[in-house]
């Protein structure tokens, strides 16, 4: 880890008003929320939450694709937000970003190759003559074999694609690595492939990364830090030990709980159900997004948004009722 | 040269030989078409006249020829500037949207609005006829056409992945444009193209003949019917000359960019085929009753064999598959993409897709009355009258998997009206009380939603609650939960078993790919490998102490242990075409010797209720 973080946003939000039928008044939608974070050289941050939580808005917005409604992102001390396009363009050599779905993120009807070509070419990274060669190494250290950059992307598999885009990102020698679910579609075995694969460039390059997932077990395993999100707030963040370990909002609790296990747990299944869905961003809860399903809620918790607070200042809960409790999954 | 490729030479030779003959028609010993003469006139074919003579007695053969320079000309010129024009517009619109696509695509929708051939009317009544100004006022014409289609397209395109990803990139938007959005927008625009080529050659034939287009006595394809026209009564081979050269012309562009379109395609389209024209591959033998020695199994799989293809070209994508599922008992089939664990699932249902067939083995069904069905041997009427009512089936995708269409409560009394007679009333409660069972909250509101309107979720549960309509003996789940967040999935789960639990004698086969998932609901565990069992057993037993080296390597590769690196499984899934000889997981197998390689290992017990298919299991787990 090393002194000041590369990557900071600052009270982030992200609104998507939607307007409903022709002359509806349009209401605010919004997707991110007072999101305030960080990621340093060498760091993993793991966002984890279900769908429609934002964390995919985030790695967007932290990549500069969306802007956002309000707060600010600074890269390496500059704002991101009102950046002119060339600049942004420049700047993008040092960030890349990793999708999740394979089949979708490469274009299918140029080679390997050329796609992985496109940031050496853009930024100028090597001279043209040595192009060819800097691709077949950037293939072989994702591991596949050299002659792939011939080929088309549908000649391979899931997790042979996702190498590929893996070696795409790193063309341009980023420091910073959004990775949005990039190992959610692939299969077990290959699955592991590809998280070895991360870690190992991590340390190699010593990378910042923003490890977008739902997997809460390959975001254990694979980061440092850990950010929790629920309807576009930050519920709870922590190192992974703190936070999986001994979880302070009911939030990760109960997400914990509900993640299946190869060994089986005392509990029946049912008295770990969360039960309800996700409330509608349109029409959040008042006070704590959370209430409406917490198992622990209070009248007092629909009064006010709770506080980002924590029983440490490097692990911090939005929960008024927050305490770190022993986790079954704590081994 | 692929069999793509090969579809292109019919058209391409075609279109070479209709574009060389009028390009070299200066050269080419064509009579002069200018040259009249008045005493043959309506003359027919003749040696020196191949066409035959018009009503001055030109030769038709090289008016033909002539009139298909200007006519293809004016037809193709102006499709390709137009293509060029209207299809700058419509990426600029499409990707840039806001105020340049006001700028571009709308503003030259505004044309669409005037009726076309008006409006070629006034651009040549501007610009007086001829070549030129016809080509200038068909080019306007077809503008929108194509800013409209590629607009549409580009729209599509410019939210994948790719194309973000070029973004994320730091390219240019230029560039994005060029490199990456035109290619993937080309077939949309390639039809447009062939519909307006088409289209501008009966419109310059149309103007031509109102006396707008190419002028007289140069020849055109227009010009010529025309004339024709006049004389249809005495000589009637004159229009059907220039007809045939128009509608061929048109068939074989639209021929051309049909198969080019394809030939652009990397992935390669796999037809499809209407139902009624299939060949009804299974069997159609009777209900047979099978006069085995019956098992008190729900179900009972032997040696199961699913093949790709004709005879004699088979591939075999699912062999040998043996399992049974007891009543009451749930069943987890787990595997990678490419197991053919799912084909199997759907092989019970008779829902296998045309194009595979099932060429061995046998599934023993005891049905509600008591009877053994063989699944494997049923046609699709016997099937039919067994889906949902003793055998169901729950899908990934519960949002594709419902017809949207329709109010939730009709789908599930569509499924309760396939096997019963039951009155309105009666029909409704059901509804209700289903919905209820499968925890649909406000089942009384619910009924009445259409799927869109329900969350991930609850259209799962929805779908369950038309699977378990009419109570089945077995149901057949894959993969139910895969697309569902873990705080639904746990809950989903939760149905599963509350359903096990409430519905004595249901068997429940779950086809997963996840390892913890089956941990959580499943008594049985069948692990597949490319195509295979390779092995089977309690799930409690198989997950504590796997015998085969495939399933330890996958429990070892999932992120659960505190190991600091995951134990990944080197190469990937053989493809169907291409297995290795002897066991299959051989070539990613850590412990594989020589003998791994040479036979098909055969599947060994290493307790009473355990099977796996390893020769060396008892050295290696």
């Amino acid at each position: 880890m090393t002194d000041a973080p590369l990557v900071i946003t600052e009270n982030l939000g992200r609104n998507f008003p939607t307007r409903q039928g022709l002359m509806g008044r349009a209401r605010d939608v919004w997707a991110v929320r007072d999101v305030t974070l960080s990621v340093s050289k060498g760091e993993t941050l793991g966002v984890v939450g279900e769908s429609g939580c934002g964390k995919s808005t985030l790695g967007r917005m932290m990549m500069g694709l969306d802007i956002p409604t309000t707060g600010k992102i600074t890269f390496d001390g500059r704002n991101l937000a009102h950046m002119p396009g060339p600049e942004r363009r420049r700047l993008a050599r040092r960030m890349q970003m990793v999708f999740q779905d394979p089949f979708g993120s490469l274009d299918p009807r140029r080679s390997v190759g050329a796609q992985v070509a496109d940031g050496l070419r853009i930024h100028g990274i090597v001279p043209d003559q040595n192009i060819k060669e800097e691709v077949r190494r950037l293939i072989e250290q994702v591991g596949l074999s050299a002659d792939a950059a011939m080929r088309r992307p549908h000649e391979f598999s899931g997790g042979q694609r996702q190498r590929i885009a893996v070696a795409r990102a790193l063309a341009t020698r980023p420091e910073f690595i959004v990775a949005d679910e990039p190992v959610s579609a692939l299969d077990v075995s290959i699955q592991a492939q590809v998280v070895n694969l991360l870690m190992d460039l991590r340390e190699e390059l010593d990378l910042a990364m923003l490890f977008i997932s739902h997997d809460l077990h390959v975001v254990r395993h694979l980061c440092n830090r850990i950010v929790v999100m629920y309807l576009g707030r930050i519920v709870e963040e922590g190192p992974v030990a703190k936070v999986f370990g001994t979880p302070a909002h009911p939030y990760t609790r109960a997400l914990l709980e509900s993640t299946p296990s190869l060994h089986p747990r005392n509990e029946a299944l049912g008295d770990r159900v969360l039960p309800g869905e996700l409330p509608s961003p349109v029409n959040p809860p008042s006070g704590c997004p959370f209430r409406t399903r917490c198992p622990i809620a209070e009248p007092e918790c629909a009064q006010a948004v709770p506080p980002l607070t924590g029983p440490t200042d490097t692990w911090r809960a939005a929960c008024i009722k927050a305490g770190p409790l022993k986790h079954s999954w704590n081994q | 040269m692929n069999k793509a490729h090969r579809k292109l030479i019919l058209p391409g030779v075609i279109v070479f030989f209709i574009t060389a003959l009028v390009f070299l028609a200066p050269i080419l010993p064509l009579a002069d078409v200018r040259e009249m003469s008045i005493p043959s006139r309506f003359a027919g074919p003749s040696a020196s006249h191949w066409l035959g003579q018009d009503e001055f007695g030109r030769d038709v053969l090289a008016r033909l020829i002539w009139g298909g320079r200007a006519s293809l000309f004016i037809a193709v010129g102006s499709a390709l500037a137009a293509a060029v024009i209207g299809t700058a517009l419509g990426l600029l619109g499409g990707f840039f949207r806001g105020v340049v696509e006001v700028l571009t695509v709308r503003a030259s929708e505004v044309i669409l609005c005037l009726p076309l051939l008006l409006l070629a009317l006034l651009v040549v009544a501007i610009l007086g006829a001829g070549t030129w100004p016809l080509i200038i006022a068909l080019t306007i014409l077809y503008t929108p056409n194509y800013a409209r289609v590629v607009y549409s397209a580009t729209l599509q395109v410019r939210s994948l992945d790719y194309v973000t990803a070029q973004t994320a990139m730091g390219a240019h938007p230029m560039q994005i444009l060029a490199r990456t959005v035109l290619p993937n927008i080309m077939p949309p625009l390639l039809v447009q193209m062939s519909l307006v080529i088409a289209s501008a050659l009966v419109i310059e034939s149309g103007l031509s003949f109102l006396g707008l287009g190419v002028v007289p006595p140069t020849p055109s394809w227009g010009l010529m019917i025309r004339a024709a026209r006049g004389a249809m009564e005495q000589q009637p081979l004159l229009l059907i000359w220039p007809s045939l050269a128009l509608a061929g012309t048109i068939f074989t562009f639209n021929l051309l960019c049909d198969r080019l379109q394809s030939v652009l395609d990397p992935r390669g389209i796999t037809g499809g085929g209407a139902f009624w024209l299939r060949k009804n591959q299974r069997k159609t033998v009777e209900n047979e009753r099978v006069a085995e020695p019956s098992t008190d199994a729900l179900l009972l799989v032997e040696d199961l064999s699913i093949v790709l293809g004709r005879e004699g070209r088979d591939t075999e994508l699912v062999r040998g598959v043996s399992f049974k599922v007891m009543p009451g008992e749930t069943r987890a089939i787990v595997g990678e993409s490419g197991s053919g664990k799912t084909l199997s699932g759907l092989a019970l249902n008779g829902l296998l897709p045309d194009v595979l067939s099932i060429n061995g083995g046998r599934a023993l069904f005891s049905t509600r009355e008591g009877a053994q069905v063989d699944l494997t041997r049923l046609d699709e009427d016997a099937f039919r009258s067994l889906r949902g009512r003793e055998v169901s089936m729950v899908f990934q995708d519960a949002a594709a998997a419902l017809n949207p269409v329709l109010r939730i409560g009709e789908q599930v009394g569509e499924a309760i009206r396939a096997h019963k007679e039951i009155d309105d009333a009666a029909l409704d409660e059901r509804i209700i009380s289903l919905l209820r069972q499968v925890g649909l909250p406000d089942p009384e509101r619910r009924v009445r939603s259409y799927p869109h309107e329900l969350s991930g979720g609850q259209r799962q549960r929805a779908m369950i609650a038309v699977a378990v309509a009419n109570e089945p003996r077995l149901l057949i789940a894959d993969e139910p939960t895969t697309a569902l967040d873990p705080t639904i999935q746990a809950q989903i789960l939760d149905l599963f078993k509350t359903l096990m639990a409430d519905t004595s004698g249901m068997g429940l086969i779950f086809v997963t790919h996840d390892l913890a998932v089956v941990s959580e609901i499943a008594d049985r565990v069948t692990v597949m490998y490319a195509g295979e069992v390779v092995e089977e057993g309690p799930v409690a037993d198989v997950f504590e102490r796997p015998r085969h080296p495939y399933t330890a390597a996958l429990i070892a590769s999932v992120p659960e242990g505190d190991a600091d690196r995951l134990i990944a499984i080197p190469g990937t899934v053989p493809t169907p075409k291409d297995l290795p000889p002897g066991c299959r997981f051989a070539p990613r197998c850590a412990h594989a010797i020589d003998a791994c390689t040479t036979h098909s290992p055969e599947a060994e017990h290493p307790s009473l209720d355990r099977r796996t298919r390893c020769i060396r299991w008892k050295d290696v787990t």
